[in-house]
């Protein structure tokens, strides 16, 4: 089996539907996972893509695209990863002198503030689009963000 | 429009966040406090205020038809509407010192401190709080800030200064609704504090270098004109400005 025999064989499992296919012969042993859970998960995001809700001004500049709650790769496949909607500076604290938004280990509600993203002196709190526990924070409170960079890891679980 | 007065706060955009997160909201609802106990500028910095003698409120304004990439319109209309306010009592020298605060004759006479509420990866609502110093005439150790009062020397009414920025706030933030934004940017940028004036700059590092400032961009950087005709934009971390 070569490399084109098995790159063909993912697109018909993935083509196929089934979520994960196992393979064994003399010398090749395979799995192949297509992560259709993970695609649920996506699919129950808004993603803000709301067109009946813009309003005129939306019209204008470029749109914003990406959603910040996408399932996370690799090992951390069952975790949930909200990324930053922008360019800024992320904060656990509301001010310097108050108590951290969320701690690794706090289960959070939807709704929950998780962090800000300060641009330009606009401070964007961001909240939760999802229940659980949140499992990593990704970024130093105080540090610049990239737009779509990963924050948080949440086991929504 | 409902305005809720109160004597005493620690915040009140901490406060109109609050009642916010209870019941739903009309646009320009607004919290005025006679006195702040807990005032903050960007990221914790205090708000000294006397008690009565200054503006300190916080305005609800829902912002879905905004997008991340043009939210820096908040800050441009929020400084127009002060500056046009003020503009009407012949503040001299009347600046708008980027990204957001207004100054007469190089010295701080308003500032703003603007918070949005993201929900489901998109903006949602803002609560924009306002310090304008009105009657305060003594100001401690700070040399840097002044007043109405001490640039036009009478006294004034708050809650006329608080219509007239309201006035002023809907009639710019309509100019948003409709997409102006080109006009905002402008007429933004025809009131910036040292534009088109050398200027002293300092970076991250501590280093200091000169510029003209050029403007900003529309996602609200600062457009610095550099040595050898390089024009280089900044964000609010990069760059001070001295003065």
């Amino acid at each position: 089996m070569d490399l084109k025999d098995i790159q063909n064989l993912i697109k018909f499992v993935a083509k196929s539907g089934a979520s994960e296919v196992k393979l064994e012969t003399e010398d090749v042993k395979i799995t192949i996972k297509t992560g259709s859970e993970e695609t649920t998960i996506v699919q129950q995001m808004p993603m803000g893509q709301m067109p009946q809700m813009q309003m005129p001004v939306a019209q204008a500049p470029a749109p914003v695209a990406a959603a910040p709650v996408t399932p996370a790769e690799s090992e951390d496949s069952k975790y949930i990863t909200v990324k930053s909607p922008i360019i800024g500076t992320f904060y656990r604290k509301p001010s310097p002198d108050k108590p951290l938004f969320v701690e690794v280990g706090q289960t959070i509600a939807e709704g929950d503030v998780l962090c800000i993203i300060e641009a330009m002196k606009l401070f964007n709190e961001i909240e939760s689009e999802v229940s659980g526990k949140v499992v990593k924070i990704l970024v130093d409170d105080s540090s610049p963000v990239e737009f779509d960079q990963p924050l948080f890891l949440v086991d929504p679980s | 429009m409902r305005i809720i007065k109160l004597d005493a706060i620690d915040s009140t955009n901490t406060f109109l966040k609050g009642i916010s997160s209870t019941e739903t909201l009309e646009d320009y609802t607004v919290v005025v406090a006679k006195q702040q106990t807990n005032g903050r500028g960007q990221m914790g910095k205090l708000w000294e205020a006397k008690t009565g003698e200054n503006l300190t409120f916080s305005m609800f304004k829902g912002i879905r038809g905004l997008t991340f990439s043009n939210q820096f319109y908040l800050s441009i209309v929020t400084s127009l509407a002060l500056y046009n306010t003020l503009k009407v009592y012949n503040v001299p020298n009347l600046f708008v010192k980027w990204p957001n605060d207004i100054l007469s004759a190089n010295k701080k006479i308003a500032g703003v401190l603007i918070e949005n509420v993201v929900k489901q990866n998109r903006l949602e609502y803002s609560v924009i709080g306002i310090g304008l110093n009105v009657n305060q005439i003594e100001f401690n150790n700070l040399t840097s800030a002044t007043s109405l009062k001490e640039c036009c020397g009478k006294h004034f009414d708050l809650d006329e200064i608080l219509y007239k920025f309201l006035i002023e706030f809907k009639s710019a933030y309509k100019r948003l609704d409709f997409g102006s934004f080109e006009s905002l940017k402008a007429d933004y940028e025809s009131k910036l504090f040292r534009k088109n004036k050398p200027s002293t700059f300092k970076n991250i590092e501590g280093d200091l270098f000169s510029g003209f400032i050029k403007g900003i961009s529309s996602n609200g950087n600062l457009v610095v004109l550099l040595e050898d005709e390089i024009i280089k934009e900044f964000t609010l971390n990069e760059i001070t400005l001295l003065y």
